[in-house]
């Protein structure tokens, strides 16, 4: 489970087994990416590392973080779910419904979420136990959300919204709130899923269900907290993406979902399963945010991130696939 | 990775001195033309009437009238301020009866159906907006088979299908008008940036190639320092804008939204980033989701076209084709309130200027 890779490209010590070894990995040389981008572009235009500027790197992303933290533990556990941008739309669209209509406000952002983890549990039951692959159901789900937002709000735009309702506009100590939700939803699931035993379990049943299975691990009750936890951060970042703006789009944001399986992957989630954190793919997050500034800073076409995002892709399952290999190699040995 | 991050980084710092540019980023390569500076109407290159016509001339000259309009869809805003505008119209003229029917959906199959029962049931005149140019020209064809007249107006169908189609806007008409109005808000020397679709969606192409042809001829000491995309996504375009505020600091006086989704975004995030005031924000968009950053002074010019006069041109042609005073070959049609419209491209009827939404007037629109 819980990754020996990228050790074995750094001289073994002693305190080894202190030091967690997986932060020394993706999650190391992600960091090591962002800080060089920093340099890189900061010393071409200063005002790329001006305090507003970062303040908008980790702003910009932060919403895709908050729901790639669920997405990393459902492609964890051996799925995926290829709904998300299109549930992020409705659920956006539902809370901002719920505060025009005058319901109150903490009900406008604890509803959408209630009900993302009832969407996502359904979908996780129906991968658990009526054994349909994750992607099928997912993409099901897809094409009703996004088909049903269409008809259901004919494409207007939800304005008005009332006072107060912004929560991702906040900034307790000057920071904005988003990025508070990035920062600690990281942290408490980093350690959920290194301390608790479910979190332990997620691994255990997408690195070798089997293997799970004989060890008393409920594959099918695994998989269905998986989704339903996957709801709460899916709906975490749905009230971030509908309350950053005076005005709601109701409509699907385009290729949203591929942006957060991009930071989960990038992020060092095995897309085989089984292997990953969240820390990652929420870097990773950060970083696909630093460089679309960047482009701008630099003067290159948009165009570039959709290349970079597919080069770091494919550079990060390159990766996976070599350690694979060698860690199948060493147990040979 | 840091090898790939790097080289990514060194094609970017490469490209940069390739970009030097005659061109505006986001402008298309077609030729341009320009509106004169003080609005006086230029030469135009005079085509020839590409119109269709009824089988059989009506003979209802002076007569009361009964028209049927079918929009792109019922039940939004714009719409309903066309359909505001035709009553206006017809209460005026005294003999024009005129009544909006289509479909709850933007859809062509619906539209075609509801032409076509009107066809059967009979009318006098039909007024449209086409979800689709080349798929309506059947059933238009089959009206003007019929001895029907056909007016379009918003979004046009094949040009033999109807007789003529009220247009809108023309791009050197909104190059002109976003032009005049950022300049008015930031001075003759300004320095402005453009958020965009993408760089090769055509209406923005062409409307980013008309401002960059009348901003060198009418005020040449404005800068324009970079275009970016922004798809059609709000937060997308919200950071996008954002990231140009960082970027430029105090070199940045305006911003252009090429889209209505654009252009609230860039007024969003002139506002969170307390810059109302310092830097303008001048759009396309609809007056609904610019009310409020319109309301907080943050956005002075909203332009677009008046969908209320654009209904009430449409009618004012129509009487004009039925009574006569408006054939092939025409230069010009009286349209009321509205005064002289000039005919363009053939069997094109041009509304005007754009409109431009202020605090004085946004909010007697709803769409």
């Amino acid at each position: 489970m819980a990754a020996p890779e990228a050790t074995t490209a750094l001289a073994p010590t002693p305190r080894r087994r202190w030091v967690p070894r997986i932060a020394l990995s993706q999650e190391l040389v992600l960091f090591l990416a962002i800080v060089a981008l920093f340099v890189v572009v900061g010393a071409i235009n200063p005002r790329f590392v001006a305090e507003r500027n970062l303040q908008s790197i980790f702003l910009g992303n932060a919403y895709i973080a908050v729901a790639a933290i669920g997405m990393s533990m459902v492609i964890i556990s051996g799925n995926i779910d290829i709904s998300v941008g299109s549930l992020i739309g409705v659920l956006a669209t539902v809370s901002g419904t719920l505060a025009v209509a005058g319901v109150p406000i903490v009900l406008s952002w604890v509803i959408p979420v209630l009900l993302s983890i009832a969407f996502t549990t359904t979908m996780g039951a129906m991968v658990a136990y009526l054994r349909i692959p994750s992607i099928v159901v997912s993409l099901g789900f897809l094409s009703i959300l996004k088909g049903g937002l269409i008809v259901v709000t004919g494409g207007a735009w939800i304005n008005a919204l009332p006072e107060g309702f912004h929560l991702a506009q906040m900034k307790p100590f000057g920071i904005p709130m988003p990025i508070y939700f990035m920062v600690i939803l990281t942290i408490a699931a980093a350690l959920w899923m290194r301390l608790s035993a479910t979190g332990r379990s997620i691994y255990a049943v997408g690195g070798n269900a089997e293997a799970a299975r004989l060890s008393g691990i409920s594959r099918e009750r695994t998989v269905v907290k998986v989704f339903a936890i996957h709801g709460f951060f899916v709906g975490i970042a749905a009230l971030l993406y509908a309350t950053q703006l005076a005005i709601i789009q109701s409509t699907v944001p385009p290729n949203l979902e591929l942006t957060i399986i991009t930071a989960s992957v990038v992020g060092g989630v095995s897309i085989l399963g089984g292997t990953g954190t969240v820390v990652g793919s929420t870097l990773a997050a950060v970083l696909l945010a630093a460089i679309g500034s960047s482009l701008i800073f630099i003067n290159v076409s948009p165009y570039w991130l959709r290349a970079v995002q597919g080069v770091l892709i494919l550079v990060t399952v390159l990766a996976d696939m070599w350690r694979r290999m060698r860690q199948a190699r060493g147990r040979g040995r | 990775m840091l090898r790939t991050m790097t080289l990514a980084l060194l094609a970017g710092v490469f490209a940069v001195p390739a970009m030097a540019q005659d061109r505006w980023d986001g402008a298309d390569s077609l030729d341009t033309n320009p509106l004169a500076c003080d609005g006086s109407p230029g030469e135009m290159a005079m085509k020839e009437y590409d119109g269709g016509q009824p089988a059989t001339m009506s003979d209802k000259m002076g007569q009361e009238i009964t028209l049927i309009d079918v929009p792109k869809l019922v039940g939004i805003g714009y719409f309903a301020a066309t359909t505001k505008g035709q009553a206006e119209a017809a209460a005026e003229l005294g003999n024009v009866n005129v009544s909006t029917d289509g479909p709850t959906e933007a859809n062509i199959d619906d539209q075609i159906t509801f032409i076509d029962n009107y066809i059967t049931q009979g009318v006098d005149g039909i007024l449209f907006a086409a979800n689709d140019p080349v798929a309506i020209a059947p059933v238009l064809k089959k009206a003007l088979g019929e001895g029907i007249h056909v007016v379009g107006y918003d979004a046009n169908s094949e040009p033999d299908a109807r007789e003529w189609f009220v247009n809108q806007a023309e791009f050197n008409g909104i190059g002109k008008a976003m032009i005049d109005a950022m300049a008015e808000e930031i001075g003759a020397d300004g320095s402005f940036a453009i958020v965009t679709s993408t760089f090769t969606t055509p209406n923005q192409a062409r409307w980013i190639a008309e401002m960059q042809a009348y901003q060198a001829a009418c005020h040449p000491n404005m800068t324009w320092l970079e275009t970016v995309e922004a798809q059609e996504d709000n937060n997308l375009s919200f950071n996008q804008a954002t990231t140009l505020i960082n970027k430029h600091g105090d070199d940045l006086d305006g911003i252009f939204g090429m889209t209505s989704v654009a252009t609230p975004a860039s007024a969003e995030a002139v506002t969170q980033a307390g810059a109302c005031g310092e830097i303008a924000v001048v759009g396309l968009a609809t007056p609904n989701a610019m009310k409020p950053y319109v309301a907080s002074d943050c956005v002075k010019s909203v332009v677009l076209w008046n969908p209320v006069d654009l209904g009430y041109a449409a009618v004012y042609v129509m009487r004009a084709v039925v009574d006569g005073k408006l054939k092939p070959g025409d230069k010009s049609v009286e349209a009321g309130k509205l005064g002289t419209l000039s005919v363009v491209n053939g069997s094109e009827i041009l509304l005007g200027a754009p409109f431009i939404f202020t605090k004085d007037n946004i909010n007697d629109f709803d769409f």
